[in-house]
């Protein structure tokens, strides 16, 4: 009897242990009711700032800096905006988490890619006459590695939103809410790429950079066309989907009626539609795949001119995964209405390829900046504990297209364009500063705000094209003439003998034996030469038209980073001086006549140069103690803020924390 | 009105009508006969089962399962000739209210005119009340013999509006309202059967020389289970879950 009891005292015993150890099973729930809000605002430059603060336009702004600190944030290296968000989410650099650039190669076929994300059909189908079954799915990946803040937020329990991150697409596991932001590619697995459709003669037709010129003819006042969706991968050949649209337009007045599938409306010339929801038939009556559109009807009369936004996934019915939970976009989408999903929603692709001038990229731009106004003001009051963090895109696209408007050394300076749209940069700036105000109203003792941004900004008036400069130095040998298919990179390359090779707007390569395919430069001693030598040489380089240094620094990787991706990216990182860029060709591995050019593009401001020249700004209501804080302290500041342990492998320190 | 409130009518709706169905079905059906089609298919059904390996034995049952189907459906014919019809009224007549969103202030939205004459297209004139207004010139499309206004309401209400062509003057109902209302999306010539399913309003007179005056309400979806909705898909899953549920608690052979 007595053992009996004995037995059942031991076994109520070992139900109790296990009872107790049961929480610590799940996941810790966070008892605190702090809270942490971070305004991550790409591209926003401590000169404009302070410049725009004296000017009286920033007030919230300088109330902040004037209560709280105002500091420069070192950005990343390189200072481009992948890599920056990048080493914010995961408090390492480019070593550790694989962001190297906003284009990667593969070294085996030197052909480049977006380094955030890959959308891949699926890689084996069975053939049947002229359709494809599938084996498998497709893919749709996150090449960032590393550990996203978030992630090790919600480990310990800690509430937390995250908006519109970059490089965060698909986004990653979450117990939050997260919404994927730059990185997250349109329908057609692109950056995004808009439509023009008009029947001008004299516009020519096909393909240009972030868009399709197509031509259309207008008969009995109709035009009859197609959108271009994604590729059907169900078809043999993956040719794309296309969708037909019809617009009557008025024989007299500028106005015009559009027929896209069940969807009818009218737009005036120089109008924009809503969103336009577009189904993409892949197999009839079974699989469809969903996107939203904008229409703008630049001219009905004499000639025709139709700009179709880039078709973006569409929020209330993603076909590929934007948050988390996934649910979570259909709800804001119903919230707040329809909004651009693609990462890079404001259109500079269209200024640039002179679709659109500058009053309609505005319009655009201001559209882009009001939804996520909308979106803010839509979840900024849901949060109550823990992190929300919100990204803005507006100032860094903005100041990339207007820099010109306001810089009068800018080679594409024109007074009367700055007479009217000199302003545009500078009310976006206001714009940003109306948010902080908002959320300055809710600041309580119990909160902690950062506001920060990922680099600065400098002019670009000065193309480098870093191909040409190898090419012309004998480290590239060509088979041919260049190629005048700018879409080949590396064409017409003798990979036999060419030594190095620049990709992506700061990456210089070796060709490397046993890396690349056909590498020649042995590793050890004969690439450390190699790249000692082109430093030396890049460093003493002189601009022709003025005599100024167009390099300033170039940093080799292996001394610059840390991590287990460190040995994937560049060789060496070319950070140009303040004004200078490499060009757009010679990004892609292609050749252009002359080393240097003038940069005559609308894309007239730039960050993708030396770190050390553009960097951010980091703001907070509390003093911050660090003097020069880095993005890589961002991570650990948070952690600092929650009690959590600074997980290993992450760089930097609090930048509230006297003890750095 | 509250978002949910249109699910909560089309599903209550569906399970009364899932009860006077079972109920119809039970007063208009031979239940006993109903109940020896049913027992007959189950037998050969079994006997399928139970002789596996004599294939004749198998090939008749097969043959009785298709006549006694057939007698079954019979059976059953006539009460769902009862009650279709009148269902097929009740349809039409909630399409009105359930197929299509009524328009909401400043929302814009389009009036659809077709003439019978293209030379009345240019004189084809819209008059509004106080309370809408025309947002965009109007467009002429000579091709199919139409011209489109894009209109907008300043505030909800059930207005008519006006349009003119070759003299006469006819007009179209427009409802406006955050509610649930019962709308019209077209009011046509002629076209009886079309009238009869998509229109809720008089025809217009046969001199007209307006074909058609369309709006394009939005046609609208009920979120259920996670899933965006036809009402009419709705209703009938709806009625035959409760149909059956019914069926079983009523002991009634369907």
């Amino acid at each position: 009897m007595r053992f009996i009891r004995i037995r059942s005292l031991g076994l109520f015993l070992l139900v109790c242990a296990i009872a107790a150890l049961l929480p610590s099973c799940h996941s810790r729930k966070w008892q605190g009711d702090q809270k942490l809000i971070i305004l991550g605002i790409d591209g926003m430059d401590p000169q404009l700032l302070k410049k725009f603060m004296v000017e009286g336009k920033m007030p919230n702004f300088s109330a902040l800096a004037q209560k709280g600190s105002f500091r420069l944030l070192t950005t990343s290296l390189p200072p481009q905006s992948p890599v920056a968000w990048s080493n914010l989410i995961t408090g390492m650099n480019a070593g550790g988490h694989g962001i190297f650039d906003f284009i990667h190669r593969d070294p085996k076929t030197l052909q480049p890619y977006f380094s955030a994300s890959r959308v891949e059909p699926p890689k084996h189908g069975i053939h049947l006459g002229s359709w494809v079954i599938p084996i498998g799915g497709g893919t749709a990946e996150q090449l960032r590695q590393g550990k996203a803040f978030w992630e090790t937020l919600d480990d310990y329990g800690v509430p937390n939103t995250i908006l519109l991150m970059p490089s965060n697409f698909p986004p990653v596991k979450a117990k939050g809410y997260t919404l994927s932001g730059m990185g997250t590619p349109d329908l057609r697995g692109s950056y995004g790429t808009f439509s023009f459709y008009t029947d001008d003669p004299m516009t020519a037709a096909g393909v240009v950079e972030g868009g399709q010129i197509i031509p259309v003819q207008v008969e009995d006042s109709q035009v009859t066309a197609k959108l271009i969706g994604p590729d059907n991968t169900f078809r043999r050949g993956s040719p794309p989907t296309l969708e037909p649209f019809t617009v009557s337009i008025d024989p007299l007045q500028p106005a015009a009626r559009f027929s896209v599938q069940d969807q009818k409306f009218v737009l005036r010339e120089g109008e924009w539609s809503d969103w336009i929801h577009i189904e993409f038939q892949l197999i009839p009556f079974i699989g469809n795949v969903k996107g939203i559109c904008r229409f703008y009807l630049k001219q009905a009369h004499p000639r025709f001119e139709l700009y179709v936004s880039p078709i973006n996934i569409d929020p209330a019915d993603p076909a590929l995964p934007l948050s988390t939970p996934k649910r979570y976009s259909r709800d804001l989408a119903e919230e707040v209405g329809e909004f651009y999903t693609q990462g890079i929603s404001e259109d500079t692709k269209a200024l640039s390829a002179g679709v659109f001038d500058d009053k309609e990229y505005l319009e655009q731009a201001k559209t882009v900046l009001a939804e996520h106004r909308q979106i803010f003001d839509a979840e900024f009051p849901k949060f109550h504990s823990g992190v929300f963090f919100f990204y803005f895109s507006s100032l860094d696209l903005n100041s990339h297209m207007f820099w010109r408007l306001i810089d009068p050394q800018h080679p594409e300076y024109d007074a009367a364009l700055a007479a009217q749209y000199g302003s545009a940069l500078p009310e976006f700036y206001q714009q940003i500063d109306q948010v902080l105000g908002e959320v300055l109203q809710r600041m309580d003792s119990r909160t902690t705000l950062l506001v920060l941004s990922d680099h600065g900004f400098a002019p670009y008036n000065r193309s480098f094209n870093l191909n040409t400069w190898l090419l012309n130095n004998g480290y590239i040998t060509l088979k041919s003439e260049p190629s005048s298919d700018q879409n080949e990179a590396f064409a017409t390359v003798d990979w036999s003998r060419t030594r190095a090779y620049g990709l992506g707007l700061n990456g210089l390569y070796l060709n490397l034996k046993g890396r690349e395919r056909q590498g020649i430069v042995e590793p050890g001693a004969a690439s450390d030469s190699l790249l000692k030598e082109i430093k030396e040489k890049l460093l003493v380089l002189r601009d022709p038209q003025n005599n100024q240094s167009a390099i300033t620094r170039v940093d080799r990787a292996s001394e610059v980073y840390q991590g287990p991706y460190a040995q994937q990216g560049p060789d060496l990182l070319v950070g140009y001086n303040r004004g200078y860029r490499a060009g757009w060709q010679t990004i892609l591995g292609n050749f252009p006549a002359d080393v240097f050019e003038n940069n005559t593009n609308p894309w007239s401001g730039d960050h993708c140069m030396d770190y050390t020249l553009v960097p951010g700004v980091l703001l907070s209501n509390r003093a911050i103690d660090a003097a020069s804080p880095a993005l890589t302290d961002i991570a650990p500041t948070i952690f600092a803020q929650f009690g959590i342990p600074q997980p290993g492998g992450m760089m930097g320190h609090s930048v509230f924390s006297s003890n750095r | 009105m509250p978002s949910n409130t249109p699910l909560l009518l089309v599903l209550a709706i569906s399970i009364v009508i899932g009860f006077l169905m079972v109920i119809v079905f039970r007063y208009t059906s031979d239940q006993k006969a109903i109940g020896r089609a049913k027992d007959r298919l189950k037998a050969h059904l079994l006997a399928v089962r139970l002789f596996q390996d004599q294939l004749p034995v198998v090939m008749r049952a097969y043959g009785r399962i298709l006549h006694g189907t057939g007698s079954y459906l019979r059976l059953a014919f006539t009460p769902l000739l009862i009650a279709i019809l009148p269902i097929t009224f009740l349809i039409v007549q909630l399409d009105r209210y359930f197929g299509w969103l009524p328009l909401q202030p400043a929302q814009a939205f389009l009036v659809e005119a077709r003439v019978e004459d293209p030379a009345a297209l240019n004189e084809a004139s819209l008059q509004l009340p106080p309370e809408l207004s025309s947002s965009a010139p109007a467009v002429h499309v000579p091709k199919d013999k139409e011209v489109v206004w894009r209109v907008v309401a300043e505030r909800a209400g059930h207005y008519d509006i006006q349009i003119a062509a070759s003299g006469q003057t006819v007009s179209k109902q427009v409802v406006v309202t955050p509610g649930l209302a019962r709308v019209s999306p077209v009011r046509l010539k002629d076209h009886f059967w079309e009238r009869l399913f998509t229109s809720g309003e008089p025809a217009l007179a046969d001199n007209s020389p307006v074909q058609s005056i369309a709006i394009n309400y939005p046609p609208r979806e009920i979120s259920f289970a996670w899933m965006e909705w036809n009402w009419i898909v709705l209703f009938f899953v709806a009625s035959l879950v409760a149909g059956f549920i019914f069926k079983s608690v009523l002991g009634i052979q369907v």
